[in-house]
C-alpha cells in the first residue's frame, strides 16, 4: 500500500531530542530531561495525534521506538535518516560509509541479512563512498527501525542533504526520490538548513520531492542564503515546504512564526518540542488557525 | 532583569557583511577527514571559488568525497596535486603530524595556505611556516572558525571598544563530551598530534582570548590525563599585560556536552559580559537605569554567511581567507595572529609539565 499522499500540513518535530535545534543549550537540556522517560514522550505523541498532526518528524531512535511501543494507537512517522546522535553528527566523517557501517551494526538480524543480500549488487569493493549506489543500503537499515504501518515518509537529515547540496549532486537527489517512493511507497523528503539554495537547485534540476523541511521565521534566522532569497524561492516553488524553527531560537511567539511562515507560502509547519510548553494545546491552536 | 536585544536595542556596531571574492580563484583541499570534507563542501558554495583538486593518501577517503558529488580530481600525494594543478589557495586539513609538511609544500609552490589550527604543533613549526609564507609573499592563516561564530565575532569589537572599562577578571571554558575511553582518546588525539585537549579542541578558545585581550605575559597551568598522555583536561591562569588575570578551563571528558560549549565571562569597571554559543549578554552599568542586562541571541546578531554546514562560521572563515587572497583585507586568523596561540600553548604546556609553576610566554 502506498503512503505517498498529500504532503503534511502540520507535524510535531522531536528533532531537538537529537540536538537539532536553534534553542539554547539550557532549553535543549530541559526538553531532553523532560522526555527522558518513554512514557512522557508517548503521552506527547498521543496528544499530538489528538491535536490533528499529520505526522511526527523524528529519527527512529530507541527512545522513539520505546515511546511508540507504549501506545496502542498508530503514530504516523516521517523518519529523519540517518539516525544521528549529536555526538555522531560532530564526530562521524561526512559521507555514506561511516554512517552506513554504524547503521548496519545497530540493525537487527533480519535486516543485516537483507543488507548482505542487497550488498551483493552494491559491493563496497566497487562502489565505496558512492552516495547514489550505496544509499539504498542505508535507507533499508534505517527504515527497518519503524514499522511499515507507521512509516509515512523518509526525510534525509540536513547533515547529509546539505553536503550533497553543496557539491550540486543532482543525480543523488533524483535517485533518492525515485528509490524511496518505489521501495518504501512513502513520501521522499529532505531536511535542509539552506532552504533558498535547495529550492533553487530543485527547480533548476526539475526534481520534486514530496516535502522539504527547512527554517522559516520572521527573523530570517538560518534562512540561507538570505531571508529575501528564501522568500523569493518559497513564492516560486512547487515543492511543499514545511517550516521549522518558527520561533527563531525563542525570540518570536509560535503563533507569530506560524503566521509568518504561512504568509511566506510554506505548505505546512513543523514546530519542535523546544518551541512549545504545552504541545497538545499549541498544536491544536495551530491546526485551528490553519 | 534581562532584556532581549529585540526589545531594547542598543547601538552597537556589529560586523555585518559577508566577505566577497573580487575575482575567480582556484583552490585545493589537502586531507579528507571530517574537516577536509567539510571545507571542500563549503568551498563549493562560495561564489567565484572553484575546487580544482583534493589530496589524501587514503583511496577510500578520496572515493568518499567523490561519492558525495565533488567533481574535483583526487590525488594520492600533495606533490602530485601541486605538479598537476595550480591552485592559488590551499586548505590543509590532514592529521596534525602531516599538516606542517603539507603546508610547507603548498607554500613552496607559491599557493596561499590556510592550515587547520593551531598553526604548527610547536612554536618552531609555526614560525617556520610564517617565515616561508613571508619569503614567498603569499598569505598564510590558521583555521579558527570560532572567530566567525556570530556571538564571538560580535564580542570582539565590543571588548575592543573598551565599553566594559578596565577588566579585573576574565573566566573562560571549553567543554566537550568526546573522550571517555582509551579508544576515543586515540581517535581524538592521534600519535604525534602535539598535545591533547588544549591543542586539539581548545585552541579556538585561546585564539578568542588573545584576539580580544592580547597576549598574556605569564601563565600557570595544571593538567590531568584521565586516559593516558597527553592531557584530557587543562586549567590555566594567564596574566594580562595590562593587569588582571584570565582563567582558562578545558576538558573533553565532561558529560553533558555533545557539542563543544565555549563560554567567556569578563568583569570590567564599567560592565560585565558573558559570551557563549547561545548568546551575548551585556551589562553596562551606565545603562542600568534603563535596560539592565541586554541579551543578544542569534536572531538579533548579524549572520551574513550564505551557506550553513553545521553553522555558518566555516563558510565565513573560508570566504574571508579567499577574499584576502584575492586582495581583500587580512582576516583575524592570519598567521601573525594565529602564531600567538601557538606561543601561549607552548607556555601552558611548559607550566603544566613543571607542576603549575609560572612560565613566561615565549617571544
Amino acid at each position: 500500500m502506498s503512503h505517498v499522499g498529500a504532503a503534511p500540513r502540520l507535524m510535531l518535530s522531536v528533532r531537538s531530542l537529537n540536538g537539532v535545534s536553534l534553542a539554547t543549550r539550557d532549553r535543549i537540556l530541559e526538553i531532553t530531561a523532560r522526555y527522558h522517560e518513554r512514557e512522557s514522550l508517548a503521552v506527547t505523541l498521543s496528544k499530538a495525534v489528538d491535536a490533528g498532526v499529520d505526522g511526527v518528524l523524528a529519527s527512529p531512535t530507541p527512545a522513539l521506538r520505546a515511546a511508540m511501543a507504549e501506545l496502542s494507537r498508530p503514530v504516523p512517522i516521517y523518519a529523519v535518516i540517518p539516525t544521528l546522535s549529536e555526538n555522531g553528527r560532530h564526530e562521524l566523517v561526512p559521507g555514506i560509509e561511516e554512517v552506513l557501517a554504524r547503521s548496519r551494526r545497530e540493525a537487527g538480524a533480519m535486516t543485516r541479512l537483507k543488507l548482505r543480500v542487497e550488498g551483493l549488487v552494491r559491493p563496497a569493493m566497487l562502489y565505496r563512498g558512492d552516495l547514489v549506489t550505496r544509499f539504498p543500503l542505508l535507507a533499508e537499515a534505517e527504515a527497518s527501525r519503524v514499522s511499515s504501518r507507521a512509516l509515512r515518509g523518509l526525510v534525509l537529515d540536513a547533515w547529509l542533504t546539505d553536503l550533497a547540496l553543496a557539491t550540486g549532486h543532482r543525480r543523488f537527489f533524483e535517485s533518492y526520490c525515485r528509490y524511496v517512493r518505489r521501495r518504501f511507497r512513502v513520501a521522499a523528503g529532505f531536511e535542509t538548513h539552506n532552504l533558498g539554495l535547495m529550492l533553487a537547485r530543485l527547480r533548476e534540476w526539475g526534481v520534486k520531492p514530496d516535502l522539504v523541511v527547512g527554517p522559516v521565521n520572521p527573523w530570517g534566522l538560518l534562512m540561507k542564503p538570505s531571508l529575501t532569497e528564501v522568500l523569493d524561492e518559497l513564492a516560486r516553488t512547487e515543492v511543499p515546504v514545511l517550516a521549522k524553527e518558527l520561533r527563531a531560537g525563542g525570540v518570536s511567539a509560535l503563533a507569530e512564526g506560524a503566521q509568518f511562515a504561512r504568509a511566506a507560502r510554506a505548505h505546512g509547519l513543523a514546530p519542535d518540542l523546544t518551541e512549545m510548553d504545552d504541545p497538545g494545546a499549541e498544536l491544536r491552536g495551530l491546526k485551528q488557525a490553519a | 532583569m534581562t532584556v532581549q536585544a529585540t526589545e531594547a536595542p542598543i547601538d552597537l556596531a556589529f560586523p555585518t557583511s559577508c566577505p566577497v571574492l573580487t575575482r575567480p580563484i582556484q583552490t585545493a583541499v589537502i586531507g579528507l577527514g571530517r574537516s577536509g570534507i567539510t571545507h571542500a563542501a563549503v568551498l563549493s558554495t562560495i561564489p567565484e571559488c572553484k575546487v580544482v583538486a583534493v589530496a589524501d593518501g587514503r583511496r577510500d577517503a578520496r572515493r568518499n568525497l567523490a561519492g558525495l558529488g565533488c567533481k574535483a580530481p583526487g590525488f594520492e600525494t600533495v606533490k602530485r596535486l601541486l605538479s598537476k594543478t595550480k591552485p592559488e589557495a590551499v586548505i590543509v586539513s590532514g592529521p596534525p603530524d602531516e599538516r606542517v609538511r603539507d603546508a610547507r609544500l603548498a607554500l613552496e609552490a607559491g599557493a596561499a595556505v590556510m592550515v587547520d589550527g593551531p598553526l604548527g604543533r610547536t612554536l618552531e613549526e609555526g614560525r617556520e611556516l610564517e617565515r616561508l609564507a613571508q619569503s614567498k609573499g603569499v598569505p598564510l592563516a590558521a583555521a579558527h572558525p570560532i572567530a566567525y561564530h556570530p556571538v564571538f565575532a560580535a564580542t570582539q569589537p565590543l571588548i575592543s571598544s573598551r565599553a566594559l572599562g578596565k577588566l579585573h577578571q576574565v573566566r573562560s571554558s571549553m567543554y566537550l563530551s568526546r573522550v571517555f575511553s582509551v579508544r576515543q582518546k586515540s581517535e581524538a588525539c592521534p600519535p604525534n598530534a602535539g598535545g591533547g585537549v588544549l591543542a586539539q579542541a581548545a585552541s579556538d578558545l585561546l585564539f578568542l582570548l588573545i584576539w580580544y585581550l592580547g597576549i598574556p605575559t605569564q601563565v600557570r597551568a595544571t593538567s590531568n590525563s584521565v586516559y593516558g598522555s597527553p592531557e584530557d583536561e587543562l586549567h590555566g591562569m594567564m596574566a594580562m599585560a595590562g593587569g588582571g588575570e584570565m582563567g582558562f578551563d578545558s576538558s573533553w571528558s565532561v558529560p553533558g556536552y555533545p557539542r563543544p560549549a565555549t563560554v567567556i565571562e569578563c568583569d570590567g569597571a564599567a560592565g560585565k559580559l558573558l559570551a557563549s554559543d547561545d548568546a551575548l549578554e551585556l551589562d553596562l552599568f551606565a545603562r542600568r537605569g534603563g535596560a539592565g542586562i541586554t541579551r543578544f541571541g542569534h536572531a538579533t546578531l548579524p549572520r551574513p554567511g550564505r551557506f550553513d554546514l553545521d553553522g555558518e562560521a566555516l563558510y565565513l572563515q573560508d570566504s574571508a581567507f579567499l577574499a584576502w587572497v584575492t586582495g581583500g583585507p587580512a582576516p583575524p586568523n592570519r598567521a601573525e595572529a594565529a602564531i600567538q596561540v601557538t606561543r601561549v600553548i607552548e607556555a601552558l604546556y611548559a607550566s603544566a609539565k613543571d607542576g603549575g609553576k609560572p612560565a613566561a610566554v615565549p617571544a
